[in-house]
């Protein structure tokens, strides 16, 4: 039997600090059985708050075009091992190396994308299938189309 | 035996009555009331359409002039339940059409809807004057069409929210070249332009044209030119305001707006650009209800347009009103009975409009009659919900979406318990109940104690155990359906607890710790309950104990239904035979 963890979109155990105590957290373990023949898309869940298809259908349409508008994308960052995050606007970056410049700054301390070793915090992202990745893989306007949000991950310790 | 009243005087007493439910208790009194009262029925509810098979209906009910009919559980609108499952409206439109050709009016909710049912509609009820088809899906514009060209006395068509296989806009030219019939006109769902030359003279041949909602292909000039054709209308959708600013159009637009002096409800707005607002501030102190859900207007643009509108009763609006544009409508909009506040970005991450549940309680202190609230927002208090239960003892309907799935209080970090509490408790007439939040079994223990005339209570991501499901069903009194997604416990309430799911229209629960075990006890022991497992593996492939993907059980009095998909398990109530696909078409 498939038990998958919910949507990550929402549950973030690991860093969310306002999380009830264990007593209660028996229901933080979101049992969706999808259906895969017809389950939901991950990206974004289409069962998820409650509204009708035809709202859900017209806000991604939104959304999309807003991206081409060029607003703004806010994504919530976070350095592993510190429970409260950021918030950032990537559309304020024109790419990878401004966006590493700002987050060093943000974070004081030196950070890298690429793998991960004893001296640099690599910065990775979750992307619209609930993914871990490596941030820097994919082309600039393709990472703001897939990422959820932001982790910056410790050095190593062997 | 005593006096008994002549039929004749028990049907003049029986027209005084509309209402369905003290017919149906008129109809229990003894055999003759019975008789009486099923021979003078006119309008005929069924709330869902597999608690009674249509031959039944049929006969029962020789003189039904309007039938109402639902399909699928309320949660098919957020896709929860698979396509396929069910709700075919043939066998109804069959039956009716073979034993009630007076039929004047047709509802369908949430069914399966096919070209042949519409065109078996249009051939056999020589009277039809109203079909109303909401969130049904299954027919194309062809159908319409045969409505449209048949229907010699046609007043209602409204296709609200439908999914419509969209062949083009021809379907409007079969409307007869005389004059038409129509009072209102719904195709704001389907998404091909229609000919503006075919609906002006459509507008233009239709006196008694009351209610007229565009799809968002009609255009600004479209819209312009049909208002000129119809002054007297009362309610309207327009299509699509995306269009440029022209000084000349904006003009138009206005004086349009200004001559339909009618005007009481406005829709569709979609895209609404803030510099057309103002040609609406003409109608802005008539309108009653007023439906901004589709228009990205923002604030302040929104409050320019709402202190307009004292008459106000039902406001349907974005999140990106704030909290300071619902103080505003607090202010302004005193006569309010109905808010839904949708969400403008359901996504989380995105979220970051100024909108809490300070907005709700801004509208809760300053509408009096407020009765109705459906509100999507991040997270909440408990706080707020007491205030809310203080101020608006007269709620009716509270559906509170929180966003964020087991947020807590976020002030306190405390569940919203109380909260809901204080909500149960207080609004004494409370009928309909959606909770969201951080909530615990003692949460529910409230509401089944409290919530005396809940009759619809639907419940995500909520409670820690069993607990949680065996307060409601040993509380709250009126309760017809329940809906309960990703809570993981039910076996032993809901077999503790068999003999109240009779008492009920249905029970929907998915995501939840129900194992196939129990589902199978409950089918045996209860005859009169379809005990339909929605699954796509087998349950027999699985141990009796492990967890079924989706349940839906109601009450029926048509024993089994023969038109299930592969993945609905209906659970045979002979132990021997077990489970089976009763799929015969």
């Amino acid at each position: 039997m498939e038990v998958s963890n919910s949507c990550s979109s929402f549950s973030s155990s690991s860093v969310d600090s306002t999380k009830p105590s264990p007593s209660e957290s028996s229901v933080n373990l979101s049992l969706s059985l999808t259906f895969p023949s017809t389950s939901p898309q991950r990206e974004a869940r289409q069962d998820w708050p409650p509204i009708k298809s035809r709202l859900r259908d017209t806000l991604k349409g939104r959304r999309l075009l807003r991206r081409g508008d060029d607003t703004s994308l806010f994504v919530k960052v976070y350095m592993e091992g510190v429970p409260i995050g950021r918030k950032l606007d990537l559309c304020a970056f024109s790419g990878y190396e401004s966006l590493l410049e700002n987050l060093s700054h943000m974070f004081d301390t030196s950070i890298i994308c690429g793998n991960r070793d004893r001296k640099h915090h690599v910065l990775t992202y979750e992307d619209k299938d609930g993914d871990w990745m490596m941030v820097g893989d994919i082309p600039w306007d393709m990472f703001l189309e897939t990422v959820r949000r932001l982790k910056i991950t410790r050095p190593e310790r062997y | 035996m005593g006096l008994r009243l002549p039929s004749k005087v028990l049907e003049h007493i029986l027209s005084f009555i509309d209402s369905n439910e003290d017919r149906n208790s008129v109809s229990l009194v003894c055999k003759s009331w019975f008789e009486t009262e099923r021979k003078t029925r006119k309008r005929v509810f069924v709330g869902n359409c597999y608690a009674v098979s249509p031959a039944a209906v049929a006969k029962r009910f020789p003189e039904m002039r309007s039938l109402t009919l639902k399909g699928k559980p309320h949660f098919a609108d957020y896709n929860l339940v698979p396509d396929g499952w069910g709700g075919y409206a043939w066998p109804w439109i069959e039956a009716m059409a073979a034993k009630c050709p007076s039929l004047e009016e047709i509802r369908l909710k949430r069914m399966v809807v096919t070209d042949e049912c519409l065109e078996k509609i249009a051939a056999s009820f020589k009277d039809f004057e109203v079909l109303v088809l909401t969130s049904c899906e299954g027919f194309s514009t062809d159908g319409i069409a045969a409505i449209a060209a048949t229907c010699r006395n046609l007043r209602v068509l409204e296709l609200r929210e439908c999914i419509v296989e969209d062949l083009g806009g021809d379907w409007l030219s079969y409307f007869p070249e005389t004059s038409t019939s129509l009072v209102s006109l719904d195709f704001s769902c389907l998404d091909s332009e229609v000919k503006i030359s075919d609906l002006e003279r459509l507008v233009s041949r239709s006196p008694n044209l009351k209610s007229l909602k565009l799809n968002p292909a009609v255009t600004l000039d479209g819209l312009v030119s049909l208002l000129r054709r119809a002054p007297q209308l009362t309610e309207l959708g327009t299509g699509s305001f995306a269009a440029q600013l022209k000084p000349e159009a904006f003009s138009k637009l206005s004086e349009a707006f200004s001559n339909c002096k009618q005007l009481q409800s406005l829709s569709g707005l979609w895209d609404v650009l803030p510099e057309y607002l103002p040609a609406l501030y003409s109608v802005c102190p008539g309108l009653t209800s007023l439906n901004l859900s589709y228009a990205t207007v923002r604030m302040p643009d929104l409050v320019e347009l709402l202190r307009r509108c004292s008459k106000l009763q039902k406001l349907w609006v974005m999140d990106l009103i704030e909290d300071k544009g619902l103080e505003a409508v607090a202010s302004y909009c005193k006569e309010l009975q109905e808010l839904r506040v949708f969400p403008s970005a359901p996504d989380l991450d995105e979220a970051n409009i100024p909108l809490t549940e300070q907005g709700l309680v801004f509208v809760s202190k300053g509408c009096r009659k407020l009765e109705s609230v459906l509100y999507f927002c991040v997270q909440f208090t408990n706080a707020a919900l007491l205030t809310i239960a203080r101020k608006r003892p007269n709620l009716k309907c509270f559906r509170l979406c929180v966003i964020e799935p087991f947020a807590p209080d976020y002030k306190t970090n405390e569940p919203l318990d109380k909260g809901f509490k204080a909500i149960a408790e207080g609004c004494k007439d409370l009928r309909r109940l959606s909770v969201s939040g951080l909530l615990s079994d003692k949460a529910f223990k409230y509401i089944g104690k409290h919530a005396k005339k809940v009759r619809m209570l639907s419940i995500a991501f909520a409670g820690d155990s069993d607990l949680m499901l065996h307060h409601l069903l040993s509380g709250c009194e009126s309760l017809k359906k329940l809906e309960i997604r990703d809570c993981p416990f039910g076996d032993t309430a809901l077999l503790e607890h068999a003999a109240k799911l009779e008492t009920m229209r249905s029970l929907w629960m998915s995501s939840c710790f129900v194992s196939f075990g129990a589902c199978k006890i409950l089918s045996q022991k209860m005859p009169r309950l379809n005990v339909e497992v929605i699954d796509e593996h087998p349950p027999e492939t699985r141990p009796e104990s492990s967890p079924v993907e989706r349940i839906y059980i109601y009450r029926t009095v048509a024993g089994p239904r023969m038109d299930t998909p592969e993945f609905v398990w209906t659970i045979h109530k002979n132990p021997e035979i077990g489970v089976s696909h009763l799929a015969i078409k």
